[in-house]
């Protein structure tokens, strides 16, 4: 007995490895050498083209402690995330528990919630600045309402994580429902018997059964909230009021990194965003055993 | 009666959902048909076009090759799918159900992957495609998605959702690790590779950066970049832009539709194997 | 046997994922190496080209728009000698990072464009081809005959780098139907600024305003003014900022009196919609616009039918009006593959009869002093002479220095607090200059 199981021990080492191997060479070759090269660059000043770098040591991370555009930054993209997140996920639950159902015209409906996933970037900016515009937008002239969505300092950062929200929806769905797919049926026609109404069902029954599913949207989806940077980019410009106020980490570090020039200093914003995304997932996963359950 | 009340909130529901979600796609159809003054317009606004450009379509079509930008996406979309599901689910499936030495640094890795903005991978892996010739290649297109660390994750996390007795039932029956993958865990998890599959499709349909610098070149990039390159620096010929979006996003609407299916009757099956 | 027939093909499936996905890492383990040229094997094992071809051109711009006429003018080229090149499209955006990438470690493209936002960078490190000696030896190309401004930018340490292709010029561009409605007559070339500031009031009601401008138009917009009303942005030596200048706050005060007295759009109003968008709206009478924009105009049919161009005002005399101007040029790459063939196609493409090309097919006005005539006709719908007659105004290059948009987008930024009211111009300006003398100090 003793013999076998470490026979199957050796084999679960083997084929493991074997198992991860191609995925793990991909991503250090491909992923985790650029982004260790990029934390190297946090201690230097760079020079062009990755020429003529000097050593700084800690400067950079000196300055970005002090630098209230950082923190603004950073304060900009956790309020985008805080609103992104949480409804783009309740939204789509709940979509995907009614979609689960037998429905008339439910892959009617399952193909119109996917449809923002399919518009080009390009055309989700132009119609959602034509939503917004203040002045001439269909928002403020079919509600009467004189609002500046987007260049309103105060308000821009939440009018963009509406679209999020929007495009978001569809991601979150797909996976819900996948997740849905491989609950096995009896645990529900168990439940309904019992008389159990839908929402109990949803919050005692689904909810738990998909946990796996939903934490994997809400760790992915949050990582992605704190990387926002397209729909910034391509909504506010310098000219916009809202600019200081919208500008995500993201946006900052392609700022220094791709139009100043300035690559030691982009390095350092974007080590300082990887610290506080690893340490919300970090959270994560140590909050999981809370809620979440393996089978 | 409490019933029928329920199922028109429901219907209420999704139909409001649904108008949100659709406004923004009709107003590209509608901008597609229109002529650049209308789209400018303000006062009063041009919600449907007077005259329903349809040489908007002729000019698109003139000035883009879409049977080859199809087939350059379609090859980078099928390419990117197949690898994507064939790493993730081996190496998915190791994470959620093997026990080995390194396991728990290797799934950090791939979390930590995850958490990298994209743009810093770009440069460096253009130098790498450059130094290998990949440029203006279709290998080129598919370099950074041999591999998917979400795609792993995703997979770690179904395979984690099922009784441990499947295995040991398989195990039993005298099947070694890669049959207890291949015959019994896999096929449970198809909703989920499906899904996989569209994400993929849709990451690298929508992937414009990185099309655009690998293969700058018209003849070998893809749809979306593209139509990136058709929004010109200073000049917006929206409808024609729009046109061009429509175009392109019917066949992944057409993909979705088909994948639809697979996700859900796929599913039946494996669910009676259960 | 079953089994084993399993075990093998997923063994083999997992082998064949590995060395696709391993292709790029045939020395995985060494990733501790500086740069990627350690890593990577120069193997052409994956050649497969569906672009360029062995002795082929590879030639970058950004503008989609200007392809179709280039490549006309390039397949010239190419009849005569042989070698075929093809143009290649990169957006703006990703034009750079493709530079970029090609600077650090790859491969530039053979024969591409240059802009005066990081043209120094690019010199300074070598990675352009050194065209001087070239140009000595030329029949074709002499650098006396090119804009001036646009020869000294794509010069460093009295090389030549650049052939200079193209140049802008900035007009005024009005919306007739509002000037009949209003009745005002059409802007000319008598007009000064101070008649552009007081018709503006008049051609202002609730259905339009009379003059847009953006805190970004600043070469198409308040750097003419500037320029005009005798200030100026940068020293020659690009040291110095003269944004505090003042004369400068005084061309600045000019755009923000307008928008005080509400003659201009607000600062919410043109940061949602670009003054350009609002004249093809027939919101505002009036803006201020670079010659880049003609196919924007020429492509929307409201502007078309109701708008033209005129020259901007001059400040005291018409000696003093100025048009702030830019030009691209084209580059080599210093180690291309094929240098004496990217040197013969820029040496076509700056030749005058190329120049004239260019002009006459309407991509742009061209560098080549004298060239652009044939410009004015490319679109009849408009006055063309209203950009082409400020080629005689007082030309001033662009400021730039070596990081132009570290300040030029701080300047942007805090303009906007000019254009709200909530800061005077004069504090806001002299805001501007410290930082921006701050960032001038850093560059060198």
């Amino acid at each position: 007995m003793k013999k076998k199981a470490s026979s199957r021990q050796i084999s679960e080492f083997i084929w493991g490895w074997l198992f991860i191997i191609p995925t793990m060479t991909g991503l250090i070759i491909l992923n985790i050498y650029p982004m260790i090269d990029t934390i190297r660059q946090s201690f230097y000043k760079t020079g062009d083209f990755g020429k003529g770098n000097v050593f700084v040591g800690l400067s950079n991370y000196k300055k970005v402690l002090g630098d209230a555009e950082v923190w603004q930054a950073l304060w900009n993209t956790v309020k985008y995330a805080l609103v992104e997140v949480p409804f783009s996920i309740v939204i789509a639950l709940v979509l995907a528990v009614l979609l689960n159902k037998k429905l008339k015209g439910r892959s009617v409906f399952r193909t119109i919630f996917f449809l923002p996933m399919v518009v080009a970037p390009a055309a989700v900016a132009m119609i959602w600045k034509w939503l917004y515009n203040s002045n001439f937008g269909l928002i403020n002239n079919v509600l009467g309402i004189k609002v500046n969505w987007i260049s309103d300092p105060n308000i821009a950062i939440y009018s963009i994580a509406v679209i999020g929200i929007w495009s978001g929806i569809g991601y979150n769905l797909v996976l819900f429902l996948a997740g849905l797919q491989e609950v096995p049926r009896d645990y529900y026609e168990a439940a309904s018997l019992d008389g159990a109404n839908s929402f109990q069902l949803m919050i005692n029954i689904t909810v738990p059964l998909i946990s796996p599913t939903i934490f994997f949207v809400l760790v992915t989806r949050i990582i992605g909230a704190l990387q926002v940077f397209d729909l910034i980019y391509m909504m506010i410009d310098l000219n916009n009021p809202a600019w200081k106020k919208t500008e995500s980490m993201v946006y900052l570090f392609y700022k220094y990194s791709f139009q100043q020039s300035k690559k030691g200093y982009g390095a350092t914003v974007v080590v300082v965003l990887l610290a506080v995304i690893m340490v919300i997932t970090a959270i994560q996963l140590v909050g999981q055993k809370k809620w979440v359950h393996y089978e | 009666m409490n019933n029928t009340i329920s199922k028109i909130l429901v219907y209420f529901f999704l139909v409001a959902v649904s108008v949100i979600m659709l406004v923004p796609f009709v107003w590209m159809i509608l901008t597609a048909f229109k002529t650049v003054g209308e789209t400018t317009q303000v006062e009063p606004f041009v919600i449907v076009p007077k005259v329903w450009q349809t040489q908007n379509f002729t000019n698109v079509v003139k000035t883009m090759d879409f049977m080859r930008l199809y087939a350059n996406t379609l090859v980078m979309i099928g390419f990117r799918i197949l690898c994507a599901v064939i790493t993730a689910s081996l190496s998915g499936y190791a994470f959620a159900r093997l026990e080995f030495k390194g396991k728990n640094i290797m799934f950090a890795i791939v979390l930590f992957q995850m958490m990298i903005p994209v743009q810093i991978f770009i440069i460096p892996q253009y130098v790498m495609a450059s130094k290998l010739h990949l440029t203006n290649t279709a290998l080129g297109l598919l370099f950074p998605g041999f591999v998917t660390a979400f795609g792993t994750f995703l997979l770690r996390q179904t395979f984690m959702q099922f009784p441990k007795d499947l295995e040991e039932a398989a195990r039993l029956d005298g099947c070694n690790i890669p049959e207890t993958f291949l015959f019994v865990m896999a096929p449970l998890t198809r909703s989920s590779m499906v899904a996989l599959g569209i994400f993929t499709a849709v990451f690298a349909y929508k992937d414009l950066m990185w099309p655009m610098i690998v293969c700058p070149d018209n003849k070998a990039t893809t749809l979306a970049s593209a139509l990136a390159k058709m929004n010109g620096q200073y000049s917006q010929k929206y409808p024609e832009l729009m046109m061009a979006a429509l175009i392109s996003c019917v066949p992944m609407i057409i993909i979705y539709i088909f994948f639809q299916k697979q996700f859900i009757e796929g599913v039946t099956t494996s669910g009676g194997k259960l | 046997m079953r089994k084993k027939v399993i075990t093998v093909l997923l063994s083999v499936a997992t082998a064949i994922a590995a060395v696709g996905c391993g292709a790029a890492s045939s020395s995985a383990k060494d990733v501790t190496v500086q740069s990627y040229d350690d890593i990577l094997p120069e193997g052409d094992a994956f050649e497969n080209s569906i672009g360029s071809k062995e002795g082929e051109l590879m030639v970058a711009i950004w503008d989609e728009g200007q392809r179709p006429g280039l490549q006309q003018i390039i397949d010239e080229w190419s009849k005569e000698l042989g070698i075929k090149a093809t143009i290649q499209v990169v957006d703006w955006s990703n034009y750079w990072t493709l530079l970029e990438a090609g600077a650090t470690g790859g491969e530039l493209p053979d024969v591409f464009w240059m802009h005066s936002n990081v043209a120094q960078k690019y010199m300074e490190n070598d990675l352009l081809l050194d065209l001087t000696d070239y140009i000595d030896g030329s029949v074709k190309i002499d650098m006396e005959n090119y804009y001036d401004g646009i020869v000294k930018l794509y010069q460093s340490n009295g090389k030549q780098y650049c052939v200079p292709k193209d140049i802008d010029t900035i007009a005024l561009w009005y919306n007739k139907t509002i000037f009949d409605e209003m009745g005002v007559p059409y802007p000319d070339d008598t007009w000064t600024w101070a008649d552009l500031k007081e018709n503006a009031k008049k051609l202002t009601n609730d259905e339009h305003w009379g003059f847009a401008i953006a805190p970004g138009n600043n070469q198409e917009g308040y750097y003419n003014a500037i320029y005009s009303m005798g200030g100026y942005v940068i020293s020659d030596d690009k040291k110095k900022s003269g944004m505090d200048d003042p004369k400068s706050i005084e061309a600045i005060k000019m755009f923000t009196d307008m928008i005080a007295e509400g003659s201009c759009p607000d600062l919410a109003t043109v940061s949602e919609t670009a003054p350009n968008e609002l004249l093809c709206a027939g919101k505002t009478a009036m803006c201020i616009s670079g010659s880049w924009n003609l196919s924007g105009y020429r492509d929307n049919e409201y502007a078309v039918a109701n708008c033209d161009v005129a020259v901007l005002p001059y400040t005291s005399s018409p000696s003093d009006r100025v048009s702030i101007y830019n030009g691209l040029g084209w580059a080599a790459s210093a180690n291309g593959k094929n240098i004496d063939a990217a040197w013969s196609l820029i040496e076509y493409l700056g030749s005058k009869e190329a120049q004239i090309e260019q002009a006459k097919l309407g991509i742009t006005m061209s560098a080549y002093i004298g060239t652009s005539d044939a410009w004015v006709e490319s679109v009849p719908a408009f006055n063309l002479n209203g950009h082409i007659n400020m080629l005689d105004a007082k030309l001033v290059f662009r400021p730039y220095s070596r990081d132009t948009t570290v300040w030029e987008d701080m300047l942007i930024e805090k303009l906007q607090d000019a254009w709200t009211g909530d800061t005077p111009v004069d504090v806001v300006c002299k805001e501007i200059a410290y930082e921006m003398n701050a960032a001038l100090a850093e560059e060198y």
